[in-house]
């Protein structure tokens, strides 16, 4: 282990440092107040070509104050430690009640705050192995001996095997009563090989590209992925992409696996229903959405089979605590149900813009540094029945079999979306034939989704985990989760790429 | 809180390494002070005053031919937390593997200092309030929807390590964006939208009233967009659009790490002409328009570093791991240490050619006009094959003439043929940046046969 990775402060000398904050805001003339207190620590490892080559140990820690005043928030951040926040409460109290002041004549519509932030309580992720407390050399072991069965094949050009811990404590108090203490605990990893042959060079990676996949939970997360018994696999594979056809262009059958329906679904279902975007407040960068405030009851978003449902409570998922940056508790509710659009993720902010009475509790922060905005919380594709063997038998000859984030593009109202997966492969008698890659498919969201004519069963669902959301201006990164099990689209449209890749 | 002083900056650094057992450390201390004010149709969004350090010690232990390395930062910058990060760094260091290609730290250089913009720094957000609530009447009066963003910025970076490099600079920058569009949900599919920015190194350059008038402008000659099917055409692409194209070869394709592996562009093909001769493209933190720090993220110095000359490329960028790994100089484009990710060219500057925008209209003939492009991703390394969108107005030119918008189109283009059908380079560079991240600096080209492949909306 490093040290223990959170350095041990009384916990009501944090809570008592928050509620100063925002008693002296509030006698300062705020109309509403909070203040965040977050101490984060991590670990990241990453083994590239059998060399250590990240060893990170961050730690962060400092106080945010935000305030309301005359419609207008204003909001001032500070880094710790302790002595230096507790020292700069007074500053922070000031000058986000100055830009307040400033601001304020700007808004045309006040701004007004959905329900009640009064909460008090305690959470912490369950965790059954603390991830800082495993020994450095057990963890250094678990991703060598991955790196190692990644090697072996002269093709292989680099080989990378990877982990990263993260625990998040956070102390809250709100100016109508509430006092939240949070310990949010997220483990996951990685593996990923290159390979080059016959000059294409081709990636393959598990269990997901990009960071790889993450839980809430501890170092049994980690141990779950099993990461050195899929090497060989996904070296193997690499090889073979360098070898395989590229996917043909053209209309056909589209299953995609669990790993590229997470992005399917973070992408064109998680963003699109995001209340601010919907309002039209995130357009100056990320965008807006095609769905209108009043499509909640009537859209009909995707096919009979297909449900959406937020849940800030399901275990392991990224976004499980148990307040938001709002101080407003967690829950589940339906985005989609049977096809038709039921509800927008909202904070406190944009649902009072939007007239209603209590929010969803998707307002977060990358931060202590940053205020919070309406963040994609646990958004997941509702389970459907059967095996993705099942699925694979009851499909015709040429379908498509695709899994994997390679690439991902979409527009700025989260119509037209194009991605492509590290992998694909052809069914041929009801099962995998001919690997292919680079299947890249091309779609607009409500017509994809109600293409969906099959959602495998709850043997097959699991949740993803995405830890690189970027959104905000200046841009906040922030973590969630999606669950699914692999899906069958009819008709899915599959571009040319072959003419522009050598 | 001020910046910390260079003084200041080193003292804090040198304390860490006269407590270091290892036997090599360096020290990093970045520091930020921000204030920005986000806004939409209905007044600001989002503010925040703060600041922010990080402090990150890496250390060494040799081991045979190579180091065992380690890196460890913290957030605060007292004593406690600050020895707290070299202790997680060493225990970390002494338990991993050996990396028998690291290069040693590199010694003492001589790099050019720099300080913050005091009026940068100093920028109210009273001031800012006055950008906004000029750029919101403007939009009221043309019953547009206004949002974006009025941010000023001042950073610095220190770093010191055990073989004696102690390098100081600071960067500011101040940044006024606006994006104004028809009410409505869809309004960027059906209704008019534009966006405009002014990024400047210091706050007294941007031009709030060019960044209003372009964008407003632009949004109102962009409604009632026409229908127009995909396929290769003909485009003028101003620098929003080339910026978010250009953004990808930083490290994918300038970077030594692709260029190993054989997934760069430059795999195989340093000293060929591979782009249009109209194409020329340096790494350039001296460029009055971007002032970057002299020195990356092992304190090497850095310059003018020529890419692209008339089409023909040079060698890869690299850092020190590169450098000795492939036997090349190494040329100052270290991120920070230690990484997997690679060097790359943070600080692109594409050279200005010689055509008015008159010029280049008449030159494109018939074809589009695109401001800018959405969200735009890597299908293939190799050729750079990219796809994004459309977005904030697409005109069609019509012999040389622009007349009225069409629909947003999703493209699916090779960027190495796309830059070898340049066939024309505008004569004003600018400061732009892209979604995905980083800035550079770009005049609009005139690109031949650009893929569209799909329409926004189909």
């Amino acid at each position: 282990m490093v040290t223990p990775p959170v350095k041990s402060s009384p916990s009501h000398s944090m809570e008592a440092l928050a509620r100063s904050a925002v008693d002296e805001a509030m006698a300062r003339g705020a109309d509403a107040a909070d203040a965040r207190i977050v101490r984060c620590a991590e670990e990241r490892l990453v083994i590239q070509n059998g060399a250590l080559k990240e060893s990170d140990a961050p730690e962060d820690f400092g106080i945010a104050v935000r305030v309301f005043k005359d419609g207008a928030v204003g909001f001032a951040a500070a880094p710790g430690p302790y002595s230096a926040m507790q020292n700069a409460v007074s500053g922070l109290v000031r000058r986000c009640l100055a830009s307040a002041r400033d601001l304020a004549p700007l808004r045309r519509v006040p701004v007004r705050l959905a329900g009640r932030a009064d909460a008090c309580g305690t959470f912490a992720t369950p965790v059954e192995e603390d991830p800082f407390m495993v020994p450095l050399e057990e963890k250094l072991d678990l991703l060598m001996r991955a790196s190692e069965r990644l090697g072996g094949r002269r093709e292989v050009v680099s080989r990378l095997a990877g982990m990263s811990l993260r625990r998040e404590e956070q102390w809250m108090a709100t100016s109508e009563g509430g006092s939240t203490h949070q310990v949010l605990v997220r483990s996951g990893g990685r593996i990923e090989a290159i390979a080059r042959a016959r000059g294409v060079v081709e990636r393959r990676s598990y269990p997901n590209a990009l960071e790889g996949d993450f839980r809430s939970g501890g170092f049994e997360v980690v141990r779950a992925l099993d990461l050195e018994g899929n090497a060989e696999r996904v070296r193997d594979e690499a090889i073979a992409l360098c070898h395989a056809d590229i996917c043909p262009p053209g209309q056909r059958t589209l299953i995609l696996g669990g790993g590229q329906l997470a992005l399917q679904i973070h992408e064109s279902v998680g963003h699109p229903t995001e209340l601010d975007r919907v309002l039209g407040e995130e357009r100056d960068l990320a965008g807006g959405s095609f769905a209108a405030q009043t499509d909640p009851g009537s859209l009909e978003y995707g096919a009979a089979c297909v449900s959406f449902v937020a849940d800030s409570t399901v275990p392991g998922g990224l976004d499980t605590r148990g307040w938001d940056d709002d101080g407003v508790a967690s829950g589940r509710f339906d985005i989609v149900r049977d096809g038709k659009l039921c509800a927008f993720q909202s904070g406190r902010i944009s649902a009072g813009r939007a007239g209603a009475e209590t929010s969803r509790s998707v307002s977060r922060a990358e931060g202590w540094y940053a205020p919070p905005i309406d963040r994609i919380t646990n958004v997941s594709l509702a389970p459907g029945h059967g095996s993705l063997d099942d699925l694979l038998a009851e499909t015709e000859d040429g379908a498509i079999l695709a899994d994997t984030i390679k690439t991902w593009s979409i527009d700025q109202e989260r119509r037209n979306f194009q991605f492509t997966c590290e992998v694909g492969w052809e069914i041929r008698g009801g099962r995998r034939s001919r690997l292919l890659r680079l299947p890249t498919y091309q779609g607009s969201t409500l017509d994809f989704w109600k293409r969906c004519d099959r959602v495998a069963g709850p043997e097959e669902w699991r949740l993803w985990g995405v830890v690189n959301c970027g959104k905000g201006n200046p841009m906040q990164v922030a973590e969630m989760s999606h669950g699914a099990a692999p899906a069958r689209f009819r008709g899915v449209q599959f571009v040319d790429v072959g003419s522009s890749v050598s | 809180m001020a910046l910390l002083e260079e003084d200041h900056a080193f003292e804090i650094a040198d304390a860490v390494l006269a407590a270091s057992e290892a036997d090599e450390t360096e020290v990093t201390i970045n520091c930020i002070e921000d204030r920005f004010v986000r806004f939409g149709h209905e007044g600001p969004t989002q503010s925040a005053d703060r600041e922010r350090y990080d402090l990150a010690v890496r250390v060494r232990f040799r081991d045979g031919e190579g180091f065992r390395e380690a890196k460890a930062s913290s957030g605060a910058l007292d004593e406690a937390s600050v020895l707290g990060a070299l202790g997680r760094a060493e225990i970390l260091a002494r338990v991993a593997s050996p990396d028998a290609g690291a290069a040693p730290l590199g010694g003492p250089v001589e790099v050019e200092g720099s300080a913050p913009s005091r009026p940068t720094q100093d920028h109210s957000f009273k001031e800012k309030a006055e950008w906004i609530e000029a750029a919101l009447r403007r939009c009221e009066g043309e019953s547009l929807h206004g949002g974006g963003l009025a941010r000023t910025t001042v950073a610095s970076r220190s770093i010191v390590n055990s073989a004696g490099r102690r390098v100081h600079g600071a960067t500011s920058r101040a940044e006024f964006a606006l994006t104004c569009a028809d009410a409505g949900a869809d309004a960027e599919t059906v209704g008019g939208s534009a966006s405009s920015v002014s990024v400047r190194c210091f706050v007294d350059q941007v031009d709030v009233e060019g960044v209003i008038e372009d964008a407003v402008t632009s949004a109102v000659r962009a409604r009632g967009p026409a229908d127009v099917e995909a396929g290769p055409m003909d485009v003028l692409l101003e620098p929003q659009a080339v910026a978010a194209l250009m953004t990808f070869t930083s490290g994918m394709g300038f970077g030594a790490r692709g260029f190993h592996e054989g997934s760069s562009f430059l795999t195989g093909r340093v000293g060929e002409r591979i782009f249009s001769e109209h194409l020329s493209v340096a790494d350039d933190p001296t460029h009055p328009d971007l002032r970057g720090l002299r020195f990356d993220g092992e304190g090497t110095p850095r310059g003018c570093h020529p890419l692209v000359s008339s089409g023909t490329v040079h060698g890869p960028v690299t850092d020190a791991f590169w450098a000795k790994q492939l036997g090349l100089a190494n040329t100052g484009h270290s991120p920070q240490q230690p990484s997997t990710s690679g060097p790359s060219a943070g600080h692109l500057v594409v050279a200005e050619g010689d055509l008015s925008r008159e010029e280049l209209l008449d030159r494109l003939g018939d074809g589009l006009l695109v401001r800018q492009l959405h969200y735009v991703n890597v299908v293939e390394p190799r050729e750079l094959v990219l796809t994004g969108m459309t977005r904030g107005g697409v005109f069609r030119v019509r012999g040389g003439q622009v007349g009225g918008a069409i629909g947003n189109l999703r493209f699916t283009q090779s960027l190495v043929d796309a830059l070898g059908a340049i066939d024309g380079v505008g004569d004003r560079a600018v400061r732009v940046g892209s979604l995905m991240g980083g800035e550079l600096v770009a005049p609009a080209l005139l690109i031949r046969g650009f893929q569209f492949t799909s329409k926004a909306r189909s």
